[in-house]
């Protein structure tokens, strides 16, 4: 056995022992077709090495023209899983390159049965003894070179190219483990494969004397592509262990946050809940996992939700459930609670999970109730003051109709004493009374309204109807201050949802302040008055003096509470105004005039939008 | 001597007064007139001092019941227009709010009274009856002023001075000496000017003067 040998057989035997051990890798993962094809090609490649090994110690002419041609076969083999190989491991090459080296290497393989002795000689007329290093004698063809060498040659040199092409598309794509791969991968097949075929080309077409040999270019392909993978398989046992520490590192997250978190699958099944989910739900978390997540649900949406459930699966994106309605959680025991929930979706290889945060915001919502429960109270002071400041104005609109009242019944009285008695004039006289005596109702009504301590109701209200009231409130303080009132109310306004009291608390404050700005500036005292529908269809009431303005830099100031230029008040006016509009879901703020004075907008969204 | 005066009086008698009525609100308004018209007096109603300004009649006798807090001009402000026009109408203030310095203005610019809401009738129609009566007097002195000036316009120079020397309380004889001529002619000038002035008795004659203020210039 010369060195020749041994050095083929331990190629053959390495190749083999990668190929299997990537078999094995195979069968254990299905879907990692590469080691399936390293497989092939290691084998492959063996096979065709026994053949070469073969080849250099045939003993007749006609021998060594069968090796050649059954050669063809491993090589073809080898050549085709390259093919696949690079496509499958680098994601790159061109298709049209790939069809056409294994259309050419197909038919090779078909010239090779067909024509002449194989596909590289017409015919083999004696054997070539070479005497090779070491003194191993091994044994090569001599004969008439096939002229269909051309196509097997042709495969070559397209593979060449598509092996080349692919690698400088991974390259291009960039990233360390894509440049190795280009350039080891990629750089040592394109390399033993151009020498091993212009070797063999000039072999045979006797420019070179000396034995075709491709074993060892296509074992260090196998070595190369071997490393490769097995890197793969290390690089994936590290990401294993990443997993692991991520999946903890999430598990430590979801424990931490003072949320409950529930993950949820697609069919709704709780697979995960953490400790926070059992003072929430009053469940052991080992209960929840398995139940449906509309065991958490008053009844009444359960139904319902199942359909949401479905629709949120078609179109998942994090994102705070039922927006704009109010959520109720259902515990154990049965008791209701408010919650804020939020959804995100993980997309996972068994499909879609979405991990249910859940806020429990009974006591947020108890402050809230306060805070609102203050704002009220306080608008309700400030409206009293208000009215304390209006009392004047308040008792001359009472004061007109008991005027009306008392003197009408005094004609009455006058006509009736008369002889004979004027009982005509009564009739008249008795309506007129009765009309007086509903005015003076209205205005004791209105009033006793404003001053009522009261929950803040909302309905329809036609903000028109409330400038005019407010406006008829005012009048007579408003000819007291020589204060002219126009009003542009647009017709055909939108409805305002709200309370009819706190709106009029609003606009009587509005025309205060603008009779206030006023005082003391010239003679032409005069308030605009404008209700008008924004572009965004609400609602917004105006109200413009012709007062001194105010400093741009005390825009925003004047809503802050305590801040006053008035020699009397609190300056809490405007701050709760504004927290009056605010509650309403509307907006309060301040403008200078272009000319002269400042206006006051207030938009309110109407019932509609 | 008495019933000759009265006569003059008599004969310059107008018709009956108007209460003109200024209130921004119709109910109020309506019953006012409703009143007053229940105690017989003649009324004109107007809800606002423009339409007021527009339609009274400056020379009839009457008053105005004037609101003080009115829309555009307000009561205060009328009754400065009214002053400027140099109109005589006597005012009284009716106003919902006892305002103690507009009433204090409204005094002191001349108004005849001020009356709170609601009023009282008996209160509002005899403040109404004393001013239409204090105004009446008022408006009869001024009316006889005028007319005794008119006709002592048509005195001659002479007769004037006779006149004068007549309210000094001298006789014939001392005028004629007084003005140098002789006494039968200060007796023809006299018997003219009794004539004139549409007197029989120097008494008369003598009341006439001093209502027209000729006898304080004579005493000079």
């Amino acid at each position: 056995m010369n060195w020749v040998q041994v050095v083929w057989i331990i190629m053959i035997g390495a190749s083999l022992m990668l190929g299997v051990v990537h078999l094995f890798v195979w069968k254990k993962q299905p879907s990692q077709h590469v080691s399936l094809l390293f497989f092939v090609l290691a084998g492959s490649a063996a096979t065709y090495g026994a053949f070469e090994l073969a080849r250099m110690h045939a003993a007749t002419p006609a021998s060594l023209a069968a090796v050649v041609r059954w050669s063809h076969v491993p090589l073809a083999m080898v050549i085709i899983s390259i093919v696949g190989f690079v496509r499958l491991y680098f994601n790159a090459g061109r298709l049209w390159l790939a069809y056409a080296v294994v259309g050419l290497r197909l038919a090779a393989l078909a010239l090779n049965f067909l024509t002449g002795v194989n596909v590289i000689f017409r015919e083999i007329t004696a054997l070539d003894h070479l005497q090779l290093w070491g003194g191993a004698v091994v044994v090569g063809p001599i004969g008439v070179p096939n002229p269909w060498v051309i196509v097997p040659q042709l495969s070559n040199l397209l593979l060449v190219a598509f092996i080349v092409d692919a690698s400088i598309t991974l390259w291009r794509r960039g990233g360390t483990v894509a440049r190795r791969r280009a350039a080891l991968v990629g750089g040592s097949l394109a390399l033993c494969i151009a020498t091993a075929g212009s070797f063999s080309a000039l072999v045979v077409t006797g420019v070179v004397h000396a034995p075709t040999i491709l074993m060892p270019g296509f074992f260090i392909v196998v070595l190369a592509m071997g490393y490769e993978l097995v890197w793969d398989l290390v690089t994936a046992g590290q990401l294993a262990a990443h997993l692991r520490a991520s999946e903890q590192r999430f598990r430590a997250v979801v424990e931490a946050v003072p949320n409950a978190i529930l993950l949820v699958g697609e069919d709704g099944v709780i697979k995960l809940a953490n400790a926070q989910t059992e003072g929430v739900f009053g469940y052991a978390r080992d209960a929840l996992v398995g139940l449906a997540v509309e065991a958490l649900m008053p009844e009444r949406f359960r139904t319902s939700h199942v359909g949401l459930r479905q629709g949120y699966v078609m179109d998942a994106k994090a994102r705070m459930m039922g927006t704009g309605r109010e959520l109720f959680a259902r515990r154990r025991d049965g008791s209701e609670i408010p919650v804020e929930v939020a959804l995100n979706p993980m997309h996972t290889e068994k499909g879609l999970s979405v991990l249910v945060s859940v806020v429990d915001i009974t006591r947020r919502m108890q402050a809230e109730r306060a805070a609102a429960r203050q704002r009220d109270e306080l608008a309700h002071l400030s409206r009293v003051a208000m009215l304390g400041e209006l009392s004047g104005s308040l008792a001359h609109e009472l004061n007109q109709p008991l005027t009306a009242i008392l003197s009408n019944a005094q004609a009455a009285q006058r006509f009736l004493a008369q002889s004979p008695p004027r009982v005509d004039k009564v009739a008249d006289i008795l309506i007129d009374i009765v009309k007086s005596d509903h005015r003076a109702g209205a205005v004791i009504q209105r009033l006793r309204s404003l001053l009522r301590k009261e929950e803040p109701q909302r309905h329809p209200l036609d903000i028109n109807e409330v400038v005019e009231e407010s406006l008829r409130l005012m009048r007579s303080d408003l000819l007291n201050r020589q204060v002219v009132v126009n009003s542009e109310l647009a017709q055909a306004l939108p409805a305002v949802s709200g309370d009819r009291n706190q709106l009029q608390q609003v606009l009587l404050n509005l025309v205060i302040n603008g009779c206030d700005s006023m005082n003391g500036h010239r003679a032409d005292n005069r308030l605009m008055i404008r209700t008008q529908k924004t572009t965004n269809g609400n609602v917004e009431v105006s109200v413009a003096d012709r007062g001194a303005g105010i400093p741009s830099a005390d825009l925003e100031r004047i809503f802050e509470p305590f801040m006053t230029t008035k020699s009397h008040g609190l300056g809490l006016g405007l701050a709760i105004c504004r927290s009056i509009v605010e509650a309403h879901g509307g907006r309060l703020w301040a403008t200078n005039n272009a000319d002269r004075g400042a206006t006051l907008h207030c938009e309110l969204p109407s019932k509609a939008s | 001597m008495r019933i000759a005066v009265e006569g003059i009086l008599m004969r310059m008698k107008e018709p009956a007064p108007i209460v003109y009525v200024v209130d921004d609100d119709p109910e109020v308004l309506k019953a006012i007139e409703r009143l007053l018209e229940s105690a017989g007096l003649e009324c004109a109603t107007f809800p606002s001092p423009r339409q007021f300004l527009e339609r009274y009649d400056r020379d009839a006798a009457g008053c105005l019941v004037l609101d003080l807090q009115l829309p555009g001009l307000n009561g205060l402000e009328l009754q400065g227009l009214l002053e400027q026009q140099a109109s005589q109408l006597p005012i009284i203030f009716l106003t919902g709010r006892g305002d103690i310095a507009a009433s204090v203005r409204a005094m002191k610019q001349g108004a005849s009274d001020f009356l709170t809401k609601p009023v009282d009738d008996a209160l509002l129609i005899a403040t109404i009856r004393e001013v239409l009566a204090k105004d009446e007097a008022l408006r009869a002195a001024r009316i006889q002023r005028e007319r005794i000036a008119k006709r002592l316009a048509t005195l001659t120079e002479r007769e004037r001075q006779v006149l004068e020397h007549i309210v000094a309380g001298r006789l014939n004889k001392e005028i004629a000496a007084e003005l140098g001529t002789a006494e039968k002619t200060i007796k023809f000038h006299r018997a003219n000017l009794m004539r004139k002035m549409d007197v029989r008795v120097v008494a008369d004659l003598v009341k006439l003067a001093e209502r027209a203020g000729v006898g304080s210039t004579s005493k000079t």
